[in-house]
């Protein structure tokens, strides 16, 4: 990991002091990832119309912020708008001097000052302009949109970073609601999902290797021990003691169900002894609180079959990615041996210090050669593939190994809409959702009504501009986006929802669009997190839309 | 029209209230930053911070008001300075301090409408739930730990305050355990960090928070070796800057003081004994790495490799302590080094030492990545968490300015679960809490004049109508009660008494009253003819002590003040500091800790139990 760094001489180099707090989130692999990042914030799309104040953009560089913190690469902030009195009452990074100004030029300049590391450049235009010259947008790795954008802006640039397979965040935040969602590429594989450590225990206890069987068969004089060692055997080789004295009396068989299995834990605790000052010992203890939990035979989790049955997995090329070349490698290894390749990591236990050091060493030494076993089968795919890419680095493949149970392969979804070329299956989801009591779904309603409205504004001539607050506008859009979510007409939406609908409505309203500071703020920190995930290619992305409701301290995901 | 919008989305009563309010923040680190913006774009009139911390290079990835050129400046002044910048229509005031300086009394707490806790210790958390209390304001208390955060808020007599939920203490561990007889990778990392580098470059007589040297009759002859062992460590000091010095210093703790713990048989009946390092091999071993080695944070040295960075960054850290020497000036203090877990030196040290230890004693070796995080308990911390928390606890001040506490939530941030942010309706205070179920009294004083006679017999015998059979206490430490009344006729302010101390009065009679703390005033001008030295601020009702089991008498329903069941564990009263998290961290698992300690509530108890409506909630929003 240290070689992701060219370290300094005298030991960590102040870049890695710097961002210390941050690297025990996500290591150097994850930092040197965010490093090599270039992010787009489209901040705005032009005025909304004489009447309007426009998209004020303050999540967006509120996101910005929480990425320029932790050090990516760089950012362009592309915003035609020119700062106004009412932008200086809500964006921390414009000044009283920056009034009549470039937005995107003060924006950058301000956000460049919170890290001397990280690049900014900016584009006082529109993003449709950029996007004729081919080269623009592949420049990024992600790309965020402050909302409300007008489609004949929204519809290209998603498509065409769906197709450079760029990640896309579209957000929202008006008055006390927030919303957005990320397009991911169609398969966007994680390897580090960082889950629960408990759940990434794998003992192998009904699977046992030599070595292991070995280090348990030298128990056979556990009643000779006396009662400091007796009480400091690891619980790991007193259950693998136990097991074969039950395998003895049940015709070689584990215990394979719930009353077996508590016959077995029983069993355990009836073989400690209570004679001593404590009347018990915590290493029994341990095992049989250990016995439902780990007496399990290994078996594959469905995520990771699925994974394995992906045509990406099945049908290598030589323009595969490394993902897929080590998860077709660790396919072999499961098909050949029935497992997953071994972790290594064991969890604390009562136990002797040299005796517990020991124990982790058969884990550790086991968990390497699988690393080896995976690695040769890894090299092996590279040269039949004939592969032109730089061979799979070694620590990518023990990564993966450590983490082969939990990896995630994520289908990325366009960003939702409620339109005519609308996805069936996200309005039905909608649909579904607004039946459930308290759902924030009617505030995502609400939004896509506002997307709607503001798209007949720009696009109208200067004579038939309305506001942003305008009646007619908002009751003929809402019919519209009700009648899209039906299918038909809008009526087949029952009252109550409708209600909710119109509630959530009054709020963008009254708010004209406009972003209250705190609100935006706290969406920077959730839009910001989701682009680490995204970026970092660690633990697990938005899939796809989030809502926040600031009146209610609420937040809710949707896939749609 | 600059606030327009938040004039739109609050409305017209909730700005004005926002733009008259005077808010106290307490802590300028990574929540403290997003937190003072946010105040100060939301419209909030006066703002007052708080930290006693300086600014350092680690805290640059999230405390965006910090810039590089800000490093070993006061957080407060710089957080104030910088958003002044942004916004030169705020009033802002900063304190460079101790928020558990008595010059921050009730009286000064009193004066805020709302106090915002952005902390990272339990110590000065605790303290200012205790003074809030005591105040009766509002408390937004807030924490994050890397992807997980927290909200809470916190009002007398109406929600569970931070203590009525047990919190974790950092550990700490037995003298011996880190002296003698080490069982785990820990042990040996306290014993570089707390005994090793103290004793070598630094100032020994501190007392390491997390080493327990409470003596008793078992130990009392090891913790005696130990001194000795430890004053012929001292010795070294003098030849620390020689070429052998990591010889002797070798010689020492890996060799003589091994030697004799090999010799206390009794330790090793049943484990394996220390086994000595071979110096010659290690010597020669180590000729052949560089210097460079200990840049290898993430991987395990081997031996060889940790004498060699133990030799270099004994020598280094000797270089510096001699280099301070000399450029002392006369009426300074002898310089020392002290742990740092941002200071490469004294953490190679302290890397190299521990491990040299826990091969001696057969434990697993650690990186130095790892013993960083160990030895620095430090806490993962990013802009994004404290961007949502900060968020957060606007939101939730909102509720409070708007009198609608019933509105307001403990909110979570989670990595894990469906949800980003989960909310959890606000708990009644816990009945047995020991610190927000005491009741107290404020009493002010003359300090020229005021005796302990004055305040027990015109204040708790005459005016509260105490009998003669009660106790005082400051602490932990009787200062009175019927037996031992040698005290009376002293100041109370000669017996430490201050502004803002805090004296516990428990009745010893057999149909017994609650504890009662009392907080002291002093008086800013003398005593006028007819005043008495001490005297009642507010008159109160002392409810009695619950008969058995724990269960408040039913005819105090109408009194607010609910009684406690009695405790002699004053929990609030640590005047230490421990500044071991690094930056706002929460607990882990008080969420859970939290669950059960609400589930026993009692609600029929006459406590007034906090009903809350779902259904209503989403009112914050207010036509104009």
């Amino acid at each position: 990991m240290t070689d992701a760094f060219p370290a300094a001489l005298t030991g960590p180099t102040s870049k890695e002091r710097k961002y210390d707090r941050q690297l025990r989130l996500w290591a150097a692999t994850g930092q040197q990832a965010l490093e090599d990042s270039h992010v787009l914030l489209v901040n705005s799309d032009g005025p909304l119309g004489q009447y309007n104040t426009g998209v004020t953009g303050v999540a967006g560089v509120e996101t910005l912020k929480n990425l320029v913190l932790p050090g990516i690469g760089g950012f362009t902030i592309v915003d035609p708008a020119i700062v106004t009195e009412s932008d200086l009452g809500v964006n921390f990074f414009l000044e009283g001097e920056s009034l009549g100004k470039s937005r995107a030029e003060e924006t950058c300049r301000l956000l460049k000052e919170l890290n001397p590391d990280v690049e900014g450049y900016y584009y006082v235009k529109r993003v449709e302009e950029l996007l004729t010259d081919p080269d623009f947008l592949p420049q990024h790795k992600l790309v965020i949109i402050s909302g409300p954008m007008r489609r004949s802006t929204l519809v290209p640039l998603t498509q065409e970073a769906k197709q450079l397979g760029i990640p896309v965040l579209y957000l929202h935040s008006v008055g006390f609601f927030s919303t957005f969602s990320v397009q991911l590429p169609a398969e966007f594989p994680i390897v580090e999902t960082h889950p629960d450590p408990e759940s990434t225990q794998d003992l192998r206890l009904l699977n046992p290797w030599p070595e292991l069987v070995a280090a348990a068969a030298g128990l056979n004089n556990l009643d000779t021990l006396d009662d400091h060692q007796h009480g400091h055997v690891p619980y790991l080789l007193l259950l693998l003691h136990f097991l074969e004295q039950w395998k003895h009396s049940h015709e070689g068989n584990a215990p394979s169900n719930y009353k077996e299995k508590t016959e077995f834990r029983e069993f355990v605790r009836s073989q400690a002894r209570t004679s001593n000052p404590e009347g018990g010992e915590e290493n029994f203890d341990e095992a049989a609180a250990a016995v439902l939990k780990t007496i399990t035979p290994f078996s594959l989790r469905s995520s990771i079959r699925e994974i394995f049955e992906m045509d990406q997995c099945r049908q290598l090329s030589a323009s595969s990615q490394d993902f897929w070349v080590i998860a077709s490698a660790i396919k072999t290894f499961h098909a050949s041996h029935g497992v997953l390749p071994l972790p290594g990591s064991l969890p604390d236990m009562k136990a002797q210090s040299a005796d517990y050091v020991s124990l982790q060493n058969i884990y550790k030494t086991k968990a390497r050669q699988d690393v080896e076993e995976v690695t040769a089968t890894v090299r092996h795919l590279e040269s039949q593939l004939q592969r032109q890419t730089p061979a799979i680095p070694d620590r990518d493949i023990e990564v993966f190994c450590k983490n082969a149970a939990h990896i995630k392969v994520v289908l990325g979804r366009d960003i939702p809409q409620i339109s005519i070329d609308s996805d069936a299956s996200t309005l039905k989801t909608i649909r579904n959702e607004l039946g459930v009591p308290d759902s924030l779904i009617p505030i995502f309603i609400a939004m896509q009504i506002l997307d709607s409205v503001v798209d007949e504004i720009q696009s109208s001539s200067r004579e038939e501009e309305r506001s942003v607050d305008d009646d007619a506008l908002w009751n003929s859009h809402t019919e519209r986006i009700l009648a899209l979510l039906t299918g038909a007409d809008g009526s087949a939406v029952c009252q109550e929802a409708r209600a909710q609908i119109a509630r959530a409505s009054k709020e963008l309203r009254r708010a004209e669009g406009g972003e209250l500071h705190n609100i935006s703020s706290l969406t920077g920190g959730l839009v910001a997190q989701e682009a680490l995930k995204v970026l970092t290619r660690q633990y697990g992305p938005l899939d796809n839309t989030c809502v926040f409701d600031g009146a209610r301290s609420k937040s809710e995901m949707y896939r749609l | 029209m600059r606030d327009s919008s938040i004039k739109r989305s609050l409305g017209v009563d909730l700005t004005r209230s926002l733009k008259e309010s005077r808010v106290l923040l307490v802590g300028a680190g990574g929540i403290g930053c997003e937190l003072l913006k946010n105040l100060v774009l939301t419209g909030f009139g006066e703002i007052h911070i708080i930290d006693l911390d300086t600014i350092d290079l680690s805290n640059l990835n999230r405390q965006f008001l910090f810039r590089h050129e800000h490093i070993k400046k006061s957080k407060a002044l710089v957080a104030k300075e910088v958003a002044q910048k942004f916004r030169s229509d705020a009033k802002l005031e900063a304190y460079h301090a101790n928020i558990m300086d008595a010059q921050f009394d009730v009286s000064w707490f009193e004066s805020f409408n709302v106090v915002f806790n952005a902390l990272d210790n339990i110590a000065a958390r605790r303290h200012v739930n205790k003074m809030c209390l005591v105040a009766n304001v509002p408390l937004i208390e807030s924490g994050t730990t890397g992807f997980n955060g927290q909200v809470q808020v916190i009002q007398k007599s109406e929600t569970e305050c931070y203590d009525c939920n047990v919190k974790e203490t950092p550990k700490s561990f037995p003298v011996c355990t880190i002296r003698s007889n080490p069982k785990e990778p820990i042990h040996c990392i306290v014993w570089a960090k707390s005994y090793l580098l103290p004793e070598l470059f630094g100032n020994s007589d501190d007392e390491a928070p997390e080493v327990d040297s409470t003596e008793d009759a078992d130990n009392a002859k090891e913790i005696a070796d130990l001194r000795k062992e430890a004053l012929e460590l001292k010795e070294l000091r003098q030849s620390i800057d020689t070429e052998e010095a990591h010889q002797k210093v070798f010689d020492k703790v890996f060799g003589k003081d091994i030697i004799r713990l090999q010799g206390m048989t009794d330790l090793w009946k049943e484990k394996e004994p220390p086994k000595l390092l071979d110096l010659a091999q290690l010597q020669k071993e180590s000729d052949s790495i560089a210097s460079t080695v200990s840049a290898q944070d993430q991987r395990v040295w081997t031996l060889g490799e940790n004498f060699s960075v133990f030799r270099d960054s004994l020598n280094r850290l000797a270089r510096r302590l001699k280099q301070l020497q000399e450029t002392k000036l006369p009426d300074q203090d002898s310089p020392i080094l002290t742990f740092d877990k941002d200071d490469v030196d004294t953490l190679d040290f302290v890397t190299a030492t521990a491990n040299l230890r826990a091969a001696i004693f057969h434990l697993e070796l650690k990186s130095k990545f790892d013993v960083k995080q160990m030895a620095g308990n430090i806490i993962p911390a990013i802009a994004t968490t404290n961007a949502m928390t900060a968020g957060l606890c606007v939101l939730q001040s909102l509720k409070v300015f708007q009198d609608n506490l019933m509105q307001a939530k403990m909110v979570f941030l989670e990595r894990s679960g469906a949800r980003a942010i989960n909310s959890d309706s606000l708990k009644p205070p816990n009945p047995d809490c020991p610190v927000c179920s005491r009741l107290v009294v404020p009493v002010e004083i003359d300090p020229e004049l005021a005796t302990l006679e004055h305040l027990v017999h015109d204040v708790l015998q005459l005016e509260l109508g105490y009998g003669r059979d009660i106790s005082l206490l400051i602490g932990d430490r009787l200062v009175y009660d019927q037996e031992f009344d040698d005290a009376l006729p002293d100041k109370l302010f000669d017996m430490g008494i201050k502004n803002g101390s805090f004296i516990t009065v428990k009745d010893d009679n057999e149909s017994a009253r609650v504890n009662l703390d009392v907080v002291i005033k002093t008086r800013s001008e003398p005593s006028s003819e007819d005043s008495k030295p001490a005297t009642l601020q507010k008159m109160v009702e002392i409810p009695l002590k619950p008969k058995q089991p724990a269960q408040p008498p039913t005819d105090d329903a109408q009194n607010p003040e609910q009684p406690a069941p009695p405790s002699t564990d004053d929990a609030a009263v640590t005047g230490k500091r421990k500044r071991e998290g690094s930056d706002d961290d929460v607990e882990p698992n008080s969420h859970d800790a939290k669950r059960l300690a609400s589930a026993s509530v009692p609600d029929s108890n006459g406590i007034k139990a906090i009903v809350l409506d779902d259904e209503e909630e989403g009112a914050i929003m207010i036509d104009d």
